[in-house]
C-alpha cells in the first residue's frame, strides 16, 4: 500500500473515532435537550387568569382580591363572545333548513371549543370534573385550542395516504350572529385570558388534581425519596460489611471465588426479574406486607443496588494506602480496630460515592417497583403506611402518564416536568459522586 | 507500669481477644454470604414459580409456537414470537452500538489528550445514569413521532452521513490495492486514478440508489423495533465504551511503542496490535452490552409497539415487536389477582429464561476476563 493511502486511512480512522465520541455527546444533548427544555415549562410558563383562579380554588395560593379583579375584567371581555353564542342560538331555528343542518354541528363544535378554552359559560352549573371547571391555564395550550375553534380538522384521502387539512370555520358563519366571535378570538385573546409569566415552584410539592390535569408531583417525589432511601438503608450496611470482608478478611480460595461470582452475577440480573423476585419472595412467600408496599419495593431495590455498593466500597477500601494500615498495626491496633478506626474513615468518601450513585439508580428504576411498590394514584399520609401501603413514584408515574393516561396529549407538560425532575435528581446525584471522586483523587495524589 | 500492662496481655485476655476476632470474622462471613447468596435465592424463587408452567404444559409450545393468546379460553402460551422480538431488538441494538462504542473507546484510550478524556468520562456516566423510563419517554414522545413523520428522510440522511465517507475511503483503498505493481510510474498513476474513478462512480450509484430506497420508506408507526433498538443501543453504549476502554488501556504501553518503532501508523497500531490484544476485554464489554439491552424493560415496553409477532421479513425493524421484558412488565400489572394462574407462571418462565441467559453471559464474560488475566500474567 502506498504511504499516502496509509496516511489517509490513519486520518480517516482518527476522524471515525472522534466522530463516535462526538455522536455520544450529541446524543446526550439530543436526549437531555427536550427533557430539560420542555420540562422547565412545568415550573415556568405563561399562565392565564384561569391558572390563577385554579390555584386559589384548589390550593388556596395567590392574591384573591387581585385575581378576582382580573377575573371580572376577563369576564367583561368575554361578554361579546357569550352574546354572539346566545344570539346565534336564537337565530339558528330561523335559518333555511339546509343551512341549519350544515351549521348545527359546526356551532356545537364552536360552543364546546369555547367551553374548553374559557371554562363553563356563566350561569351554567359547575361541571363535576375539575378539569372542566376552568378554561385553559397555559398559554401554549390556549393557542392550540383557539385553532381547534377557528378551523375544522378534516382528512384528505385524494393522494392515498390521508393528509390533515384545516378548513376555516369563519366563512361558514358569514352573515350570521356568530360571525363576530371569530375575529374576537384572534385579536382579543390577551384580554380574554390575561396571560402572564408564571413561576410555579409548587409543582414539586403539590398533590395532583383530577388525574394530573392540575397541580404537581408531590406524592410521586415523596414516594421516590422513600423508596430510594429505604433501599439504601437496607443495602448500605450489607454492602459495606461485604466489602470489608472481601478486602480485609477473605483468603483466596474457592469460597471467595464463588462469593465474588455470585455478587457479579447479581449485578447482571435484569431489573424486571428483580421485580418478579420481589413479588414471589417478599410479597407472596415472606408476606412482608399484604400486597404491594414501600417496604417490599425498598427491599427489592436494595438487592438491585447491592452489587454497586459492594463494588464501590471495595474499590474505596482498596485505594486506602497500605501505609495507613501498617501504621495502625505498628501502633498495636488489632485488625478489627484498624478497620473501624483507620480504613473505613479513610475510605469513607469513596464509599459515599458508591452510595450516592446507588441512590440515583434506585430512584430511577421502574421495572422492579411495578409489581412490588408502585401505584398510579394515591398518597402516603403517615410514615406507618410505609410498611403496608404502595406509593406513586416519579419513574412509574412517568410511564403511566405517558402511556395509560386517558388524555395523554393534554398533560404533556406534566410528563415533561416529571421526566425533567427525575433526570435532574439522578444527574445531580451522579455529579455529586463525580465531585467527591475528584476530591478524593486530588487528596490521594497529595 | 501501665504501658507494659497494656502491651503484654495475660493468657485469658489473649484467648478472649482471639475468640472475639473469630466471632467478628464469622459475623462478616455470614453477612457477606447472605448478600452473595441473594442471587441463588432469586434463581430459586423464580424457578419455583416457573416450574408449574413447565410441568403442566411442557416446553414445546412455549418455545416453538407463535400463538400468544393468554386471555383466550383455553389460553395459548406460545412465546416464540416474543423470544424472536427480544432477539431482534437486542441484536439490532448491539449492531448499532458496538461500532461506535469500540471506536469511542479507542478514541478515549489512545487519541484524545488526558484533559479531554477527563471531561468525557462524566458524559459517559451521565449517559449511563439517565433512568430507563426517561429514555423510554424520550423514545415515545420525541423519537417515535420524528420517525413516523419523516422516517424515510431521517434514515436516508443517516445513510448518506455514514456511507459516503466509508465508501469513498473504500474506493481509494481498493484502487490502491488492485493497481498492478509491474508498471512504469506514469502508467501506474494513470491506472490507479482510473480505478479510483471507476470505484467512486460505482459507490456513488450504490449510495444514491440505497438513499432513494430509504428516503421513500413510509414508517407506519413510530413505535417499532427500530426506535427501541436505537435507544437500547444508546443505553448499552456507556457499558461498551467504558469496559472496552479499560481493556484497551490494559493492553500496555510497550505493545504500542513496539508497533510505532516498526513504523506503523496510529491506526495500524490500534487495529493490528492493540485491538487484538484487548479483544477478549472488548468481547466481554459486548456481552455486558447485550445483557443490558436484553434485560432492559421500560424502553422496549414504551417504544417497541408490543405486538406479539415476528416481523415480515424477519429483519424488518420498522414493524412493532414484543419482548420478554415488556411482556412480563405489561402482563403482571394486575399481579394481585393473578397470583397462581397459568398466566402468572408463564411470566415467571420468561423471567427464568432471561435470568439463565444473563447468568450464562455473565459467567462467560468472567471466564474470558480471568483467562485473559492469566495470559497477561504470563501463564
Amino acid at each position: 500500500m502506498r504511504m499516502t493511502t496509509r496516511k489517509l486511512l490513519d486520518r480517516a480512522f482518527t476522524a471515525a473515532a472522534c466522530f463516535a465520541v462526538g455522536l455520544m455527546v450529541l446524543f446526550l444533548l439530543f436526549v437531555l435537550g427536550p427533557i430539560f427544555g420542555k420540562g422547565a415549562g412545568a415550573y415556568v410558563f405563561t399562565g392565564t387568569v384561569e391558572h390563577r383562579r385554579m390555584m386559589i380554588d384548589q390550593f388556596g395560593r395567590g392574591d384573591e382580591a387581585r385575581v378576582a379583579a382580573e377575573w371580572a375584567g376577563a369576564q367583561q371581555a368575554r361578554r361579546p363572545i357569550y352574546d354572539a353564542l346566545a344570539a346565534f342560538e336564537k337565530e339558528l331555528p330561523q335559518l333555511p333548513a339546509a343551512k341549519r343542518k350544515a351549521l348545527k354541528p359546526a356551532f356545537k363544535a364552536v360552543r364546546e371549543g369555547v367551553a374548553v378554552l374559557l371554562g363553563p359559560e356563566p350561569g351554567e352549573p359547575l361541571p363535576a370534573l375539575t378539569r372542566k371547571m376552568y378554561g385553559q391555564t397555559r398559554w401554549e395550550k390556549v393557542q392550540a385550542k383557539v385553532t381547534d375553534i377557528l378551523f375544522e380538522e378534516t382528512w384528505d384521502y385524494s393522494e392515498g395516504a390521508g393528509k390533515k387539512v384545516l378548513v376555516p370555520r369563519q366563512p361558514m358563519f358569514e352573515g350570521t350572529a356568530l360571525a363576530p366571535l371569530f375575529p374576537l378570538l384572534q385579536t382579543d385573546l390577551t384580554a380574554l385570558l390575561r396571560p402572564r409569566l408564571t413561576f410555579y415552584p409548587g409543582f414539586l410539592t403539590d398533590v395532583s388534581v383530577d388525574a394530573h390535569f392540575f397541580g404537581g408531583i408531590g406524592p410521586e417525589l415523596l414516594g421516590t425519596i422513600y423508596l430510594a432511601l429505604g433501599a439504601l438503608l437496607l443495602a448500605v450496611p450489607f454492602g459495606i460489611i461485604a466489602a470489608v470482608y472481601f478486602q480485609e478478611y477473605a483468603k483466596e480460595g474457592a469460597v471467595l471465588t464463588f462469593l465474588r461470582t455470585c455478587v457479579n452475577t447479581l449485578a447482571g440480573v435484569p431489573s424486571v426479574v428483580f421485580g418478579l423476585f420481589g413479588l414471589a419472595f417478599f410479597i407472596n412467600t415472606m408476606h412482608v406486607s399484604p400486597g404491594k408496599s414501600v417496604l417490599a419495593g425498598a427491599l427489592t431495590l436494595a438487592l438491585l443496588v447491592l452489587p454497586t455498593v459492594i463494588r464501590s466500597s471495595e474499590e474505596a477500601i482498596a485505594a486506602v494506602p497500605r501505609s495507613y494500615k501498617e501504621g495502625a498495626m505498628a501502633l498495636g491496633a488489632g485488625q478489627w480496630h484498624t478497620v473501624l478506626t483507620v480504613i473505613l474513615p479513610a475510605a469513607l468518601p469513596g464509599i459515599l460515592t458508591g452510595i450516592v450513585i446507588s441512590m440515583g439508580r434506585a430512584a430511577g428504576e421502574t421495572a422492579p417497583i411495578i409489581f412490588t411498590a408502585a401505584v398510579s394514584v394515591g398518597k402516603l399520609v403517615n410514615p406507618a403506611e410505609l410498611l403496608t401501603q404502595p406509593t406513586p413514584a416519579l419513574s412509574w408515574n412517568l410511564y403511566n402518564l405517558c402511556t395509560e393516561h386517558e388524555a395523554v396529549d393534554e398533560i404533556r407538560h406534566v410528563q415533561y416536568g416529571m421526566a425533567a425532575t427525575l433526570v435532574l435528581i439522578v444527574l445531580v446525584l451522579n455529579l455529586t459522586a463525580i465531585l467527591i471522586r475528584a476530591r478524593v483523587a486530588r487528596r490521594l495524589k497529595g | 507500669m501501665r504501658t507494659s500492662e497494656h502491651i503484654i496481655l495475660s493468657a485469658g485476655e489473649k484467648a478472649r481477644r482471639k475468640a472475639f476476632g473469630l466471632l467478628g470474622r464469622a459475623f462478616l462471613f455470614t453477612v457477606t454470604s447472605v448478600a452473595a447468596m441473594a442471587v441463588l435465592a432469586i434463581l430459586f424463587f423464580i424457578a419455583r414459580d416457573a416450574w408449574p408452567f413447565f410441568s403442566d404444559r411442557g416446553v414445546g409450545d412455549f418455545f416453538f409456537s407463535k400463538a400468544w393468546y393468554p386471555a383466550h379460553q383455553p389460553p395459548q402460551f406460545g412465546a416464540a414470537a416474543i423470544f424472536a422480538g427480544s432477539l431482534l431488538v437486542t441484536g439490532a441494538a448491539v449492531v448499532l452500538a458496538v461500532p461506535p462504542g469500540v471506536f469511542a473507546a479507542l478514541c478515549m484510550s489512545d487519541i484524545l489528550p488526558f484533559n479531554v478524556r477527563q471531561v468525557l468520562k462524566p458524559v459517559i456516566e451521565m449517559l449511563a445514569a439517565i433512568p430507563s423510563v426517561a429514555y423510554g419517554f424520550f423514545a415515545l414522545v420525541v423519537l417515535a413521532p420524528l420517525l413516523q413523520e419523516s422516517g424515510g428522510r431521517v434514515l436516508a440522511a443517516a445513510w448518506w452521513v455514514l456511507a459516503l465517507p466509508a465508501l469513498f475511503l473504500a474506493s481509494v483503498v481498493a484502487a490502491d490495492l488492485l493497481t498492478p505493481g509491474r508498471l512504469s510510474h506514469a502508467a501506474h498513476r494513470l491506472a490507479r486514478t482510473l480505478l479510483t474513478l471507476c470505484f467512486l462512480s460505482l459507490s456513488l450509484a450504490l449510495l444514491a440508489h440505497v438513499g432513494r430506497v430509504l428516503g421513500g420508506l413510509q414508517v407506519a408507526s413510530g413505535v417499532n423495533a427500530l426506535t427501541a433498538s436505537v435507544i437500547l443501543g444508546v443505553m448499552a453504549l456507556p457499558t461498551i465504551v467504558s469496559v472496552s476502554e479499560d481493556a484497551l488501556q490494559a493492553a500496555g504501553r510497550e505493545l504500542r511503542e513496539g508497533s510505532y518503532a516498526l513504523g506503523a501508523t496510529r491506526a495500524e497500531t490500534l487495529v493490528k496490535v492493540v485491538f487484538p490484544a484487548a479483544l477478549s476485554g472488548v468481547f466481554s464489554a459486548v456481552l455486558l452490552g447485550v445483557m443490558r439491552a436484553l434485560g432492559e424493560t421500560m424502553v422496549v415496553w414504551m417504544a417497541s409497539g408490543n405486538a406479539a409477532q415476528i416481523p415480515k421479513p424477519w429483519y424488518n425493524l420498522l414493524q412493532p415487536v414484543r419482548t420478554l421484558t415488556a411482556t412480563i412488565a405489561g402482563d403482571m400489572g394486575e399481579a394481585d389477582q393473578m397470583t397462581g394462574s397459568a398466566h402468572y407462571h408463564v411470566l415467571f418462565a420468561m423471567g427464568l429464561c432471561l435470568l439463565l441467559f444473563s447468568f450464562t453471559c455473565n459467567l462467560a464474560g468472567e471466564w474470558i476476563v480471568t483467562r485473559q488475566r492469566k495470559r497477561l500474567r504470563g501463564g
